[in-house]
């Protein structure tokens, strides 16, 4: 093995590219390629089956606009996004300060809040239906007291499903949030408080500012989920009532596979992936200048 | 960072577990390819892949076991999943051009997975010749055939009425079925009285919300005039200048009179079939194919029976929706086009039309001595002959036209539109 | 000390209320109909196993968790071997080449999967991996890299190049440096890689639908919503099914948990 020439050349610089080349060439057949070649069905008719498929240029992404249930499905997409990132994060900050406390519980207690992030998110959304459902006497409204039509209500249905959402992952943003809060030294706090700082003050100063990769690890990886959420929405609701939990996912879904449009399906996915990159550069751009400042 | 000093892994370590990475690659490659012919010489076994909606679950693989039997060189190897998921596989399949070789399509067009759709691209089998396609009833043939040729096979139909539980009949002193809107309406109103949500409304489902328009239509539109989908097809008719107007408006007259369960658009099908079967609704407007799901909720199967849905106001206007249940089809390109093919031909024999009619209690497509009729549909059978219609998606020109109602039903539910706008919208998908 | 008992009384209740959608999923599933209609929030008087008795032979759980174990044992296995490799290149270069290559891999995790989805199902048609453990395994590898090169990547970045250094200026190459002394340095951040892509593989339920339906290698969530399609109607059935569907993966959980919560502490500490 040392003898062969490419793994010995640049031994004392960098390690040989020809350590990326088995990940890169399954990544290229699994993803890249296929990607690229399903990107050419955005600029055709294409119905999805059979060989009937013409060019059409960019009509379908000048569709798009026109589309009034697109355009009002990225306004949800939005909303649930901004819902999901800050509720999980913020709950998930909280349950890892509770737990990072020297409790007697604190091993118990982690593995249940992390607990729902190993189970299928399809089974949770079955099991979530079932928890909202209007009944008074059953489910949430039974325990509550409430007669909250949780997923009936089109003007509720869009934040229960974030509620859901938030309950399976607010577990994975606490275990980011542990790590950070590990790495916090004991010392600074102890000095903080010499110095006659309060538990907030504390916070403010000392523990949030040392919190900032963990937060955005959980920023991003919240904000590209919340993007891309399907299948909580499709199982819980399939996008209604009406349109009002209508996502960009499950509109290309429905435009691929229910209304046989494939080509306009891939031409939304195409914005979705745009979209999706802009938002995690932006992301990247503010935690590299937020590293380099501290 | 105490995980870095106690973390040893020494380069044997490292090579055995890079070793036994590749030793279980190659023991996979070797041990996943199903056989799926034997080597020559010996009698060779031929598996056909059929991928199906769970509600073909029960009838399949009844059918499929005996076909073990007459053929043992045929092994038909089945997989279901809910409808949703099943189509994404299927069209993805298809649209990749290696379809299974039996799958699941429904019947006439109006949907993705609907035989004319498919079809159209060329990707269904002609089952023209087998002998079972020629005593299709004519009445059925738009389900079964595009251009004069046969691509589907179904055991038989399914009507839409009324899924009612006896025992809070009972309870209320409801004796006789309504034949009547008014006395439907009348109907509502005493077991409302007597303490019991008279229908049971699962809007969450989406499929669901299309049903008491279904079960309406045929009265509001059908029979006045018998052929509104050529009209409308041509172009001469639309939803919002007919009967589907007054359907509507019946649907929510129902929820304006307080006769569905509270927040329907929040109560899915599950919870719809277990008010009905435990006796907390009276009754569900649902399809007939659905009745088994019901039955296996309730206390004992004979707690439930069916009557069709009175949408007129005079008893001989009263028309009731008939559709052909969902079927399959063989791949047109597979490469066991042969014997799929000879498996269909199988199933259109009249006992195992009978067995799977009766498994999901249709109406057999064809009938014989052997056939059963499930009690629950029999005071559906006078309509069939001359007063039935297919149910209306099956006529429709393309797959948008049936969501876009589902949609609008649910907003006409939560109050966010009016009748005017939800036909304007349907009109719309229609003209797509 | 009482502010910490205080604590642990808040966040035990926490706990506690957090449990519900568990407690409806558990007691429902020990519950026949009418008692789920009557008493649904009740503890199941008296509880019974008839619904996972049921669940576990109508959805022939037994076969489809030898497939779901085969597939995400191999596909976690590939990851890791392929994944830390190439972030180890990724995380060294200085060329244009390994920066350019990151971020080809960051791509990966943004793009729908829609979007690849009937190109990929010909090539994998093409290969004759329809229906195959191989196949699945490919596809895994395939789509999760893309996350584990990041999380390798970041990790490697924040370790001391002289851990590797040290060991070349003794003569090895950059491989038996790797093997030797990079990768042990690396187990924290695996175990976070294990258990993120193990969690995904096994809950994938459209990709092993699309490519082993009727093959008679179906994994657990395709056996369990088959199943779950069938009996609607009962919820208690449908919950047996989807407890027993998510149980290997949750008791997995919770045995390791103690390693994954602490490899994921360390492993994101990078």
């Amino acid at each position: 093995m040392t003898a062969s020439t490419p793994w010995r050349r640049f031994s004392s610089l960098s390690p040989s590219w020809l350590f990326a080349l088995p990940a890169l060439l399954v990544y290229a057949a699994v993803v890249l390629y296929p990607s690229v070649a399903g990107m050419l069905y955005a600029f055709t008719d294409w119905s999805g089956i059979g060989e009937d498929r013409s060019f059409v240029g960019l009509s379908n992404l000048a569709a798009l606009f026109d589309d009034e249930q697109a355009m009002g499905s990225i306004g949800n997409t939005l909303l649930l996004t901004v819902a999901v990132v800050v509720v999980q994060n913020g709950v998930g900050l909280l349950l890892a300060l509770g737990v990072h406390a020297k409790l007697k519980s604190r091993a118990v207690l982690r593995a249940v809040f992390f607990a729902p992030v190993v189970v299928s998110p399809v089974m949770v959304a079955f099991l979530w239906k079932y928890v909202y459902t209007p009944d008074p006497s059953a489910g949430l409204n039974g325990l509550l007291g409430l007669d909250v039509d949780w997923l009936g209500n089109p003007s509720v249905a869009l934040w229960s499903i974030a509620g859901m959402v938030v309950w399976q992952y607010a577990g994975y943003s606490m275990v980011i949030f542990l790590a950070g809060l590990e790495g916090v030294p004991r010392e600074l706090h102890e000095a903080a408080m010499i110095d006659g700082a309060g538990t907030l003050q504390r916070f403010r100063y000392v523990t949030w500012p040392l919190l900032a990769p963990a937060l955005t690890i959980n920023l991003m990886l919240s904000t590209i989920g919340g993007l891309k959420l399907f299948d909580q929405v499709f199982a819980a609701t399939n996008g209604g009532p009406g349109y009002a939990t209508e996502t960009l996912s499950t509109v290309l879904y429905k435009q691929a596979f229910v209304f046989g449009k494939f080509g306009y399906s891939t031409a939304i996915a195409l914005v979705l992936a745009l979209f999706v990159a802009a938002v995690s550069l932006v992301q990247v751009y503010y935690l590299r200048r937020r590293e380099v400042s501290q | 960072m105490s995980d870095l000093r106690d973390a040893k892994m020494s380069r044997v370590q490292f090579f055995r577990m890079m070793g036994g990475l590749a030793a279980a690659a190659a023991a996979t490659a070797c041990s996943t390819k199903p056989s799926s012919t034997t080597a020559q010489g010996q009698a060779s076994t031929t598996e056909l892949r059929f991928v199906g909606v769970a509600d073909q679950k029960a009838p399949m693989d009844e059918i499929v076991a005996a076909y073990k039997q007459v053929k043992p060189g045929v092994t038909v190897n089945t997989s279901f999943a809910p409808t949703d998921q099943v189509q994404t596989s299927v069209r993805t399949q298809l649209g990749a051009g290696n379809a299974p070789d039996l799958h699941v399509v429904y019947p006439g067009n109006g949907s993705a997975m609907s035989m004319s759709q498919i079809a159209k691209a060329g990707l269904l089998a002609d089952l023209s010749d087998q002998a079972w396609t020629k005593t299709i009833p004519t009445g059925f043939k738009p389900a079964f055939q595009s251009e004069g040729k046969t691509y589907i096979y179904s055991a038989g139909s399914s009507v839409i009425g009324a899924i009612y539980n006896k025992k809070a009949f009972e309870k209320a002193g409801v004796d006789a079925p309504p034949t009547t809107w008014t006395e439907f309406l009348a109907l509502c109103d005493k077991l409302k009285k007597a303490g019991v949500t008279p229908i049971a409304l699962g809007a969450q489902t989406p499929w669901v919300t299309q049903l008491i328009t279904y079960a309406l239509v045929p009265s509001t539109v059908y029979a006045k005039d018998p052929s509104f989908d050529d009209k409308q097809l041509a172009g001469q008719a639309s939803f919002a200048q007919s009967g589907w107007r007054q359907a509507m408006e019946m649907y929510l007259e129902l929820q304006k009179r307080g006769f569905f369960n509270d927040n329907p658009n929040g109560t899915t099908f599950e919870q719809q079939t277990s008010m009905v079967a435990t006796g907390k609704a009276a009754m569900a407007i649902q399809v007939s194919a659905v009745l088994p799901d019901f039955r296996k909720a309730a206390s004992g199967p004979d707690d439930l029976s069916m009557f069709p849905v009175p949408g007129a106001d005079s008893a001989d206007q009263v028309w009731i929706p008939a559709g052909v249940v969902v079927g399959l089809g063989a791949a047109a390109k597979g490469r066991n086009v042969g014997e799929a093919k000879a498996f269909i031909d199988f199933l259109g024999k009249q006992e195992n039309i009978n067995r799977w009619a009766k498994a999901i209690s249709a109406i057999p497509l064809t009938q014989d001595s052997a056939s059963t009729i499930d009690p629950a549909v029999q005071s559906f059978l006078p309509f069939t002959k001359d007063r039935a219609v297919p149910f209306m998606d099956q006529r429709w020109p393309n797959a948008e036209v049936q969501p876009v109602h589902f949609a609008v039903v649910q907003e006409l539910l939560a109050g966010k539109i009016k009748v005017d706008e939800a036909l304007k919208k349907m009109d719309e998908a229609y003209a797509k | 000390m009482k502010r910490t008992f205080l604590l642990e009384i808040v966040m035990i209740a926490v706990a506690v209320a957090f449990l519900f959608p568990v407690y409806a999923l558990i007691t429902l599933s020990l519950k026949d109909p009418a008692q789920i209609s009557q008493t649904p929030l009740a503890l199941p008087a008296p509880p019974s196993l008839d619904n996972y008795a049921t669940a576990w032979t109508a959805a022939s759980l037994g076969p489809s968790l030898v497939n779901s174990t085969v597939i995400t044992v191999v596909s976690l296995v590939a990851l890791i071997a392929l994944g830390s490799f190439a972030a180890y290149y990724l995380a060294r270069a200085q060329s244009r080449l390994g920066y350019g290559l990151y971020v080809l891999f960051l791509l990966g995790i943004v793009l729908p999967f829609q979007l690849g989805m009937i190109p990929l199902y010909q090539l994998v048609t093409d290969l004759g991996l329809i229906g195959s453990h191989a196949g699945m395994i490919i596809f895994y590898t395939g789509i999760q890299l893309p996350f584990t090169v990041f999380l390798y990547t970041g990790f490697i970045r924040a370790l001391p190049r002289e851990y590797a250094s040290a060991a070349q200026i003794d003569g090895a190459s950059h491989l038996v440096a790797f093997a030797k002394v990079v990768f042990p340095l690396l187990r924290p951040i695996t175990g976070t890689v294990l258990i993120l892509n193990a969690v995904f593989i096994w809950n994938d339920f459209f990709t092993p639908l699309l490519y082993l339906g009727g093959s008679g290698y179906e994994t657990i969530p395709v056996s369990v919503f088959a199943f779950v399609g069938q009996y609607v109607s009962n919820h208690g059935l449908v919950f047996a099914g989807l407890v027993l569907g998510s149980l290997p993966i949750v008791l997995a959980f919770l045995l390791l948990q103690r390693y994954v919560i602490k490899g994921f502490s360390s492993g994101l500490k990078g």
